[in-house]
């Protein structure tokens, strides 16, 4: 058996010649000192570097805060690419001047260490849940408290951002519609993601001041303890565990914080969605503090080379199965978990559909011999693959000894990459080629509360009247003869005792001011009280929760709501 | 595709296809469940703790009936969408956007003899 360190389900007949012919081949693969690799990375670096200038000057222009915002993002991100790239260069020179000096590697060294094939990494369909408590609806009323957020991805020394998103109260989560791919991921990736946000308001503006006050009430330290309780979260609040980003620079724009971070490795990819822990980065204290649920859900993927380009090709002589004698041409195009073989070469590109299809898959078993039997043709593959209680066997020749070699060399490859990649190899995931992102649009599309509610005919009404009941309350003397049309509880039949239900009437619950509602209503069979018609759906009911950070409370009711 | 663990059956591919009542689109059926929810008061899932969104009734005729959603079932996922995850209201816009006439919903379902004595025990 071969001296490798990793599994191998390839055998070679024992002390046969081609055994030594591969002991022998197996000669290092020497690093290149690749001159064009960091004339590539020098580029990148020259080019961050201009855009940078470009963004402190632009953020020097700035006078409206949503374009300060984007300046200032778009700066951050310059300056964490030029650190990484900075670094990415001095370890490849270290690594060559390493080279250089180091042992010379000899044909008795053990041998080479097998890389893995690289791989695209994609991921989409980010969304991060918040969880706004009932308070943050009826503090503050007026001023809209709102964020700006973004998220930053790292993989090697390769950095990306989404889009900025503008986040405010009547936002249930954080969507980012980004498709970020990074294209030369080993399977050993640590996919970093850190969310950023900073307060659309100046800071220490007025908004959030009762919130800032209550919370100094709430929790009373001394004065020179508090004092120093302040000065460590402030000082902690941005470094964590090294944060890609960097400290804004003095210019007295808007500064980022670092909200949350999670890395993501090859046990998260999937081809599907899936919901990952978030490590929340900062306190309430922080300015730029959100509500975050605390997970993130994402689609990762992840395509390795090796499933979607061939690996090897060539011609082969395959034996047709059951027939002994039979020996069909073909041109054979490792691919995968597949070796297809076409009749021509021609075919492989033309979509014909292979003479013969062979499964290459984790227990797929393979084996190289010489024949004797066979005359001048010696150099035989056998590849077996076990179907429930069957095993199938493939035998195929090639053309000349090299010929064996190299295929065996890319069969050793696929097998170790499919252990290295593991479930990215069982199917091809789908990865779509991300669109370029439109440049950031001037502000107000994300425009004040006003521009949010989109009042609907039929919500408006019950949205205004809640508001108002529950404001006034019982200042209302005589309460508007209409508002008896909202007393009731809409008739919802359902199994649930009625304890799941709050016993408050409707009207004193708070409905979530200005977030637009999709009315609907149960039709078949329809409802016929006037009354129940027009109210609006059973409010999301929220029972009081604790105060404090991170307060998932204990929640009260199970509600029900028809769709 | 083999069935979950706690749950009988394989997951099943709803497709549901809204009715149009004047100014909105309907599905016919209630949800219950979220993970802003207390999830000891739900009757129809087997594990008390499950903050799952589940399917408290289904309008008869209705469209989520039309199309075999059964009462009970939890819903996983609406348009590839994420459901164990969600809080109540995020489970209500998902499945009520204006934009889309269809949902397709992947839900997993307790075998029938279970269900019933679920509902019979609440």
């Amino acid at each position: 058996m071969f001296s490798r360190n990793h599994r191998s389900r390839v055998t070679v007949a024992r002390g046969s010649a081609l055994e030594m012919e591969f002991k022998r081949g197996r000669f290092r693969l020497s690093l290149f000192s690749d001159p064009p690799e960091d004339t590539e990375l020098q580029r990148k670096l020259d080019h961050e570097i201009r855009m940078r200038e470009g963004a402190c000057k632009l953020l020097a222009a700035c006078s409206q805060r949503e374009q300060a915002l984007e300046a200032t993002k778009s700066l951050l991100v310059c300056n964490s690419r030029i650190l990484s790239y900075m670094g990415e260069l001095q370890r490849r020179k270290e690594a060559q001047v390493l080279e250089k000096t180091g042992r010379r590697p000899s044909d008795s060294g053990p041998p080479a260490e097998r890389s893995p094939c690289r791989g695209r990494v994609c991921i989409s369909d980010l969304r991060i849940p918040l969880m706004w408590k009932d308070t943050e609806y009826f503090k503050n009323k007026g001023d809209l408290h709102r964020w700006a957020v973004f998220l930053l991805l790292q993989l090697g020394e390769h950095i990306q951002d989404t889009e900025m998103i503008l986040v405010d109260r009547t936002l249930t989560d954080i969507s980012f519609q980004s498709n970020v791919l990074f294209t030369e991921a080993g399977p050993d990736f640590e996919l970093r993601l850190e969310l950023y946000g900073a307060c659309v308001e100046e800071e220490g503006a007025l908004t959030g001041a009762p919130k800032r006050l209550a919370t100094k009430l709430s929790s009373s330290l001394g004065r020179s303890s508090g004092r120093r309780a302040r000065a460590s979260l402030d000082s902690a609040g941005g470094s964590g565990s090294s944060p890609i980003l960097l400290p804004t620079p003095a210019v007295g724009g808007p500064r980022y914080h670092l909200l949350a971070h999670t890395t993501l490795t090859l046990a998260a990819v999937q081809d599907g969605f899936r919901t990952h822990d978030l490590t929340l980065a900062s306190h309430e204290e922080n300015p730029a503090w959100l509500p975050l649920y605390g997970s993130v859900c994402c689609r990762l993927a992840a395509q390795p080379l090796c499933m979607t380009q061939p690996t090897a090709s060539g011609t082969l002589r395959v034996q047709q199965a059951g027939e002994m004698q039979n020996w069909a041409r073909v041109h054979g195009v490792l691919k995968g978990t597949n070796l297809f073989c076409y009749r021509r070469p021609e075919d492989a590109n033309t979509g014909e559909e292979p003479l013969i299809t062979i499964a290459i898959n984790k227990e797929t078993r393979v084996r190289a011999g010489e024949l004797d039997q066979a005359q001048g043709r010696p150099f035989t593959l056998s590849i077996s693959n076990q179907y429930g209680d069957d095993e199938v066997t493939h035998t195929l020749q090639t053309e000349s000894r090299e010929a064996l070699q190299s295929w065996m060399e890319a069969l050793w490859q696929l097998f170790f990459d499919m252990s290295q990649w593991k479930q990215c190899c069982d199917e091809i995931m789908k990865i779509e080629t991300p669109t370029p992102r439109k440049p950031p649009q001037a502000l107000a599309k994300q425009g004040s509360l006003y521009h949010e509610m989109a009042i609907e005919p039929l919500d408006d009404i019950a949205a205004v009247t809640d508001i108002l009941t529950q404001r006034e309350g019982s200042r209302l003397e005589t309460p508007p003869p209409w508002l008896a049309m909202f007393t009731d509880q809409p008739a919802l039949p359902n199994p649930c005792s009625a304890a799941s239900v709050a016993p408050t009437p409707a009207w004193t619950q708070p409905l979530p001011w200005g977030r637009p509602r999709t009315f609907s209503l149960d039709a078949i069979p329809p409802v016929h009280s006037p009354r129940a018609r027009s109210v609006a759906p059973l409010p999301p009911q929220r029972s009081p929760r604790t105060r404090g950070f991170c307060s998932k409370g204990q929640p009260r009711t199970w509600l029900q709501s028809p769709v | 595709p083999t069935p979950l663990p706690g749950q009988d059956v394989a997951p099943q591919r709803v497709e549901i296809h809204k009715l149009r009542q004047g100014e909105n689109l309907i599905l016919g059926f209630s949800i219950g469940g979220g993970i802003d929810q207390d999830p000891s008061q739900n009757p129809f899932s087997e594990d008390k703790t499950d903050k799952g969104i589940y399917v408290t009734r289904v309008s008869e005729g209705g469209p989520a009936e039309i199309a075999g959603l059964q009462i009970g079932d939890k819903i996983m996922q609406v348009n590839g969408w994420d459901m164990t995850m969600v809080t109540h209201d995020q489970a209500r816009k998902r499945l009520t956007k204006r934009s889309e006439e269809v949902v397709r919903l992947l839900v997993t379902r307790q075998s029938l003899q279970k269900a019933v004595q679920q509902s019979m025990l609440s």
